[in-house]
Parts: structure tokens; C-alpha cells; sequence
């Protein structure tokens, strides 16, 4: 992804694209869960999925953060295939180009705000040094400067999330992936992970948001209704802004 | 993944449980503190005897008839059959290359009384004039006893026994165990232990308190001398002098064949005795073997107490993965490949074992160098066995890290995230 695309073309560059993809788990019988399902996200979109519960948001989140293989399809990252790789190459491409937040936060508890948002670094054999620079600038991003030697367990929910949050960005990634991201917050600290979220895709990154709100999803340009594995529907919403985006984050 | 911070996380998890890491490393702790208190003490004994065998004249032989069990020293006079006879020493003193040969022979007193002091339990050992001469003492002050008459010869040690040390012209009285039979003796003479130092002194018996005494008139074991047919005394040991120390092996050759085909106590002596013929060099032969054969044993127990050492580790290595299932996926999901995974848990695994070995090395040392202390032993430590230790350790900590850390790299990473 170089840096001199002419972004906001009329087809910008697709970061990601699925083409017929399947996923069916074997359960005594064969379930396809994710159904003939192609989708495509340009460079800098923020997009939205909805869909009920069981109809495959997940599956098709793991899929493109390359925790999982598609049965049959495509899935392409950056225009690479990432369908046939080994185990380990899959984890390199996430650690290079995918960044996760998750529902329950997922920090390792013995480490520091700091050693988590460091973590990704580490696996990629970053320099130390680097690693605490880099760490400690997106802390102080997400306004936790104060609070870069404490144990998970010694933050908040809010303040855990958004731990995550610097950590998913910290290796610079194609892609945020974030599965119900404010799923475990009240409405108050959901909206600050929210205009955080909103802050880092005005700052040029591509977001994926799997929600079962409507507000929550409304923060996207585009929701992506998914029923039984599949889209059923793709709803524009037109005149998105660069609204809340103080301009800090660039 | 860098292997200082890999380091860092084994770490800290090792000691977020601090009770469970200490339990969990005893197995190896126990395991190579044994082996190193034992190699220390097996050393310093061999150290031991190398300085006694330098400064050693060597053309003694202890003659015995000693039941064959596996590893024991046939030289304490108390030890072995009485079956030599007058006839058997006397015989053995004309063979060819031999300077001198003295029976050994003894009895146990009640207790034995120096003027108003008594001394319970002490061993008396019967002999012939000739005695000191063959073992290497001198006599410091006085004489040695004459046969026949009612005269003693007690040792430094012994003289300083009793309260009023006993200087020569005393008298003094024991008591035979058994009979009860009271015996008086004037002490004629006060020897000085041979200058043969060291381990295999005591092993000998010679820095103990001895009191030696004519065998006529104070020994009463006696049998019918099958070749003679008359009665005569029996002893359990001869100590042989030879004039070459050259020649020393030719003389127990001599010495044996005379004792299997024509002595009396090869007809005296019990079925499954054996006579043993040994020289100094071999009974400290015979010691190295023993302490060789003990610190096989020990080592085998350590053996065993390091394997079960090493399923210890394991087992809380499982636990370990276990418990962080979710952890690894996470790790996993952020880009840790298989071998950041396997290296976390193995890393955690040879820490473990480290410890273990450092902290068993240490104990080890102190309880040898506690044990030698208490013996009287040189201290002896080869820096080579904490090399060894530490790669047992390195060893014990892979071999039980290996399977729980590829298993915790084959987690599939959604299935970890999904857990609880
Ligand atoms: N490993 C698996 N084995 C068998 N079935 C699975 C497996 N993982 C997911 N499924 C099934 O796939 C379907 C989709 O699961 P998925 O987690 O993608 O749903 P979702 O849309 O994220 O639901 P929710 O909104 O509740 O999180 C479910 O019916 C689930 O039971
Ligand atoms: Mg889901």
C-alpha cells in the first residue's frame, strides 16, 4: 500500500476483497455458515456489518484477518491472495497488515498498557527501542499517557479498549478488524471508543465494525447487512462527514 | 521474537506463581542436590586418599577370612573369622619375602578402669610382641609387652582416655564382656599410631584408643589345630610384613596359596568365607569401589528424582498452557508465529529447570562441604560439576517443556480466542 495512491479516486484501491467464499463447518453434516459471500473494502473506508446473531459476521471477520481459511473462494489482502497460505505465513500477514479489537479486549494480563501495545512489535522483530517509542506514542494517542505502567487489571473497561485500540493500530495496519468493540462497555465509554474509532479512520485507516447497534453502525460510511452467510444488502450512508475528527491523530 | 523479551514474559509468569514455581522445581533441586553433595563428599574422600597414599610405606598385608559380601572392608580386627591359627601365623612368618607376621585377634571388656576412673565398652586387641614393629608404631615411652606376663601397651588415644592420663608403671583393670572375669595388667608401654594419616587410618582402626595385650596369657579363643592335633589359639587376622615392598604381590601370592592348601584355617574356616590377603593399596582400591558403587546408587536415585523433576515441570507447563489458552490466541491472533509460541513455553520450562539446578547446586554444596566438615575431610569442589548441572538443568527443563510448548503452538487461534 504506498503512500502515493490517489486516495478518494471514484474505485479506490481495494485493500481487501472477498470473491465466493464458503465456510462450512462440519457438524455430522455439512453447515455452510459463510454462503457464495463476496465483499471488497477500499483503502480508507470504514464499513459496518450487521446481521443477526449466528449469520456469520464473525467467520467472515476471521476470515479476513487471516485467523482462518476459507473452504472455497477467494480472500485477498493488499491484492494477495491469502487463501492458500501455511499457518505461519497467516500469522505474519496479521501481524503486518491486520489489526484486532476485540468484544472482551484480549490484553495479556501480566504485561503493561505498554508491553501490550508494544506486543505485535515484538513478533515482528522490532527494536526495542522502537517498540517503546512507537507504543508510547499511540498511549498517548488514545489519552492514556498516565497510564502506561498499569496492569489491565487495574484500568477500566473504556480504558482497556482503547489499550487495544493502540494496539491494533501500533504495526501500521491494512485493515482494523474490530468485533463488537463496545459490546462489554456502557453506552458513555461505547461512544468514546466510537470517536476514537471515528478518529483513526479519519486519520486513513481502513475499519471493519461488526455491531448489533444501528447507532454503533451508523458511525460507518456503509453497512453491509449479512443474512445466512451471505450479503443480503449494502446501505450507502450518503454525505458521510469528516465530522469528529480533530485532526490530532495525523 | 527477541529472546530477552521472550525471556521477560517466562519470567514474569514464573514468578506471578511463586509457590507453585518453588514446588514445582524440588524434584530437580532434590535431585542434583543429591548428586552434588554426593560427588563433593566422594571426591574429598578420594582427595583424601591420594594425600594418604603418597606419604605411605605400603608393605603391610592384612590377612582375613571375611564372608563375601559385596563391598566390605575385611581389616578391622573385629571383623572375620577366627580360624588362623598359632601354627598359621608362625608358618606364614617363614615364608619366603615375608619380614615379620603378627596375629590380631581381641576381646570385648565391659569396661576398663584406670584408678578411680572406668572406661565402658572398649575393645581390647591381643597380639604378639612383634606387633608395633609390623604396623608401623613406635613405642614413645616405656616397652613393648613381653608374652607371658600380665603387661599392656595402650595407644596416645587410649592413655588420653582416662581422666588421670596413664603414664607407664600403671596399673590397670578390665573387665572380660561375657564372663564378667576381672583382669589386672601394668601398662609397660605407650604407643604412637603409625604415621599412615588419614582415611585409611580410621578405616584400619589405628587413631582410635587401643589398648594391645599379650595373646598369652589374656586370649582365650582357642581349637584343636587340625594339622597338630593339639589345642590351639585362633585369631581373625594376621598382619604380614614383607622385606620388598617390590615384591609385595609375589609374597601375597606365597601367603595365599599357603592358606588355601595347607594352613589350618582353611579347614577352620566356615563354607562361604574366602580368605582375602590385601594390601594397603587395595583396600583403598576396595574404598574407591565402595564409594564408587555408592555414588552410582546416589546418582541413580538423583536420576530418578530429576525425571520425576522434569514430569513436575511438565505438568505445571500444561497447567500453564492451560490456563492461557486464550492468552496464546491473542498472541496468536497479533501475529506470534509457532515458534514465538513454543519459545514463551520453553523458555518458561529451562527457566524452571535452571533454577532448579542452581538452587539444588547450591544446596548440594553446602551440604557436602557441611558433611566433609563434620568427617574431617579436605574439601573438594570441581568447578566441571555445576558446568554439568547447569546443562542438567538446560536438559531437564527442555525435555519437559517440549510437548506443552508444541502444543500450545498448535492452538488453533479462534478456538483459543473463543475460550473462557
Ligand atoms: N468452529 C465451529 N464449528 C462449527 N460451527 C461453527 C464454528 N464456528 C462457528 N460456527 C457456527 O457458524 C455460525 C456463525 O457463527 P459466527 O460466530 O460467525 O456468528 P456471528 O454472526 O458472529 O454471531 P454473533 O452475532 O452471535 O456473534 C454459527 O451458527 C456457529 O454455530
Ligand atoms: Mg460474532
Amino acid at each position: 500500500m504506498g503512500d502515493g495512491t490517489p486516495s478518494e479516486d471514484a474505485r479506490a484501491e481495494a485493500v481487501v476483497s472477498l470473491t465466493g467464499v464458503y465456510k462450512v463447518y462440519e457438524l455430522g453434516q455439512p453447515v455452510p455458515v459463510l454462503d457464495d459471500l463476496s465483499l471488497t473494502l477500499a483503502e480508507g473506508s470504514y464499513t459496518a456489518i450487521m446481521g443477526p446473531s449466528g449469520s456469520g459476521k464473525s467467520t467472515l471477520l476471521n476470515l479476513i484477518g487471516c485467523l482462518d481459511a476459507p473452504t472455497a473462494g477467494i480472500v485477498e489482502i493488499d491484492g494477495r491472495d491469502v487463501t492458500t497460505l501455511s499457518e505461519d505465513e497467516r500469522a505474519t500477514v496479521r501481524g503486518e497488515k491486520i489489526g484486532f479489537v476485540f468484544q472482551t479486549f484480549n490484553l495479556l494480563p501480566r504485561l503493561s498498557s505498554l508491553e501490550n501495545v508494544a506486543l505485535p512489535l515484538v513478533f515482528r522483530g522490532v527494536a526495542r527501542e522502537e517498540r517503546r517509542d512507537r507504543a508510547a506514542e499511540l498511549l498517548e494517542r488514545v489519552g492514556l499517557e498516565d497510564r502506561m505502567d498499569h496492569r489491565p487489571t487495574e484500568l477500566s473497561g473504556g480504558q482497556r479498549q482503547r489499550v487495544a485500540v493502540a494496539r491494533a493500530l501500533v504495526n501500521r495496519p491494512t485493515i482494523v478488524l474490530a468485533d463488537e468493540p463496545t459490546g462489554s462497555l456502557d453506552s458513555e465509554t461505547s461512544g468514546q471508543i466510537l470517536d476514537l474509532l471515528d478518529r483513526v479512520h479519519a486519520a486513513g485507516n481502513t475499519v471493519l465494525l461488526v455491531t448489533h447497534e444501528r447507532t454503533v453502525a451508523e458511525r460507518a460510511e456503509r453497512i453491509v447487512h449479512v443474512l445466512d452467510g451471505t450479503v443480503e444488502s449494502v446501505e450507502e450512508l450518503g454525505g458521510r462527514r469528516t465530522a469528529s475528527a480533530n485532526d490530532r491523530w495525523t | 521474537m527477541d529472546v530477552i523479551e521472550a525471556l521477560r514474559m517466562s519470567w514474569r509468569s514464573i514468578t506471578d506463581h511463586k509457590l507453585r514455581s518453588a514446588l514445582t522445581t524440588l524434584g530437580v533441586i532434590i535431585g542434583v542436590a543429591a548428586v552434588i553433595a554426593f560427588v563433593t563428599l566422594g571426591a574429598s574422600l578420594q582427595a583424601d586418599i591420594v594425600q594418604t597414599l603418597a606419604g605411605d610405606t605400603t608393605d603391610v598385608m592384612y590377612v582375613s577370612a571375611e564372608s563375601q559380601t559385596e563391598g566390605e572392608i575385611g581389616v578391622l580386627p573385629s571383623r572375620g573369622q577366627a580360624v588362623f591359627t598359632d601354627r598359621d601365623v608362625d608358618r606364614i612368618r617363614r615364608i619366603d619375602g615375608v619380614e615379620n607376621a603378627v596375629p590380631v585377634g581381641g576381646f570385648a571388656t565391659a569396661g576398663v578402669a584406670h584408678g578411680d576412673d572406668t572406661v565402658g565398652r572398649q575393645f581390647v586387641t591381643v597380639t604378639t610382641p612383634g606387633y608395633f614393629g609390623v604396623n608401623d608404631q613406635t613405642i614413645v615411652a616405656g616397652r613393648t609387652f613381653r608374652s607371658g606376663q600380665r603387661e599392656v601397651v595402650v595407644n596416645q588415644q587410649a592413655a588420653r582416655m582416662f581422666r588421670g592420663n596413664v603414664s607407664v608403671g600403671d596399673e590397670i583393670t578390665f573387665t572380660r564382656a561375657g564372663s564378667g572375669e576381672e583382669l589386672n595388667a601394668t601398662v609397660v608401654g605407650i604407643a604412637k599410631s603409625p604415621d599412615r594419616s588419614g582415611r585409611v587410618q580410621s578405616l584400619v582402626g589405628d587413631d582410635r584408643p587401643a589398648i594391645y595385650a599379650p595373646a598369652d596369657p589374656y586370649y582365650e579363643r582357642t581349637v584343636i589345630a587340625p594339622s597338630t592335633r593339639s589345642e590351639q589359639r585362633v585369631y581373625a587376622q594376621v598382619l604380614v610384613r614383607v622385606d620388598d615392598v617390590e615384591r609385595i604381590e609375589a609374597v601375597q601370592g606365597r601367603v595365599y596359596s599357603y592358606l588355601t592348601q595347607r594352613s589350618d584355617a582353611r579347614v577352620l574356616k566356615a563354607q562361604g568365607n574366602q580368605f582375602e590377603v590385601l594390601t594397603h593399596e587395595q583396600i583403598v582400591d576396595q574404598i574407591e569401589r565402595i564409594s564408587a558403587t555408592f555414588t552410582a546408587y546416589i546418582t541413580g536415585v538423583a536420576v530418578i528424582s530429576l525425571v520425576v523433576g522434569a514430569i513436575g515441570i511438565a505438568n505445571i507447563i500444561l497447567v500453564s498452557v492451560t490456563e492461557r489458552t486464550r492468552e496464546i490466541g491473542v498472541m496468536k491472533a497479533i501475529g506470534a508465529r509457532r515458534r514465538d509460541i513454543i519459545q514463551l513455553f520453553l523458555l518458561e520450562a529451562i527457566l524452571l529447570g535452571l533454577l532448579g539446578s542452581a538452587i539444588g547446586s547450591v544446596v548440594g554444596l553446602a551440604s557436602g562441604a557441611l558433611a566433609t566438615a563434620v568427617i574431617g575431610l579436605p574439601l573438594e569442589v570441581r568447578p566441571i560439576w555445576f558446568v554439568v548441572a547447569v546443562v542438567v538443568g538446560l536438559l531437564v527443563g527442555i525435555a519437559s517443556g517440549l510437548y506443552p510448548a508444541w502444543s500450545a503452538a498448535r492452538t488453533d487461534p479462534i478456538e483459543a480466542l473463543r475460550h473462557e
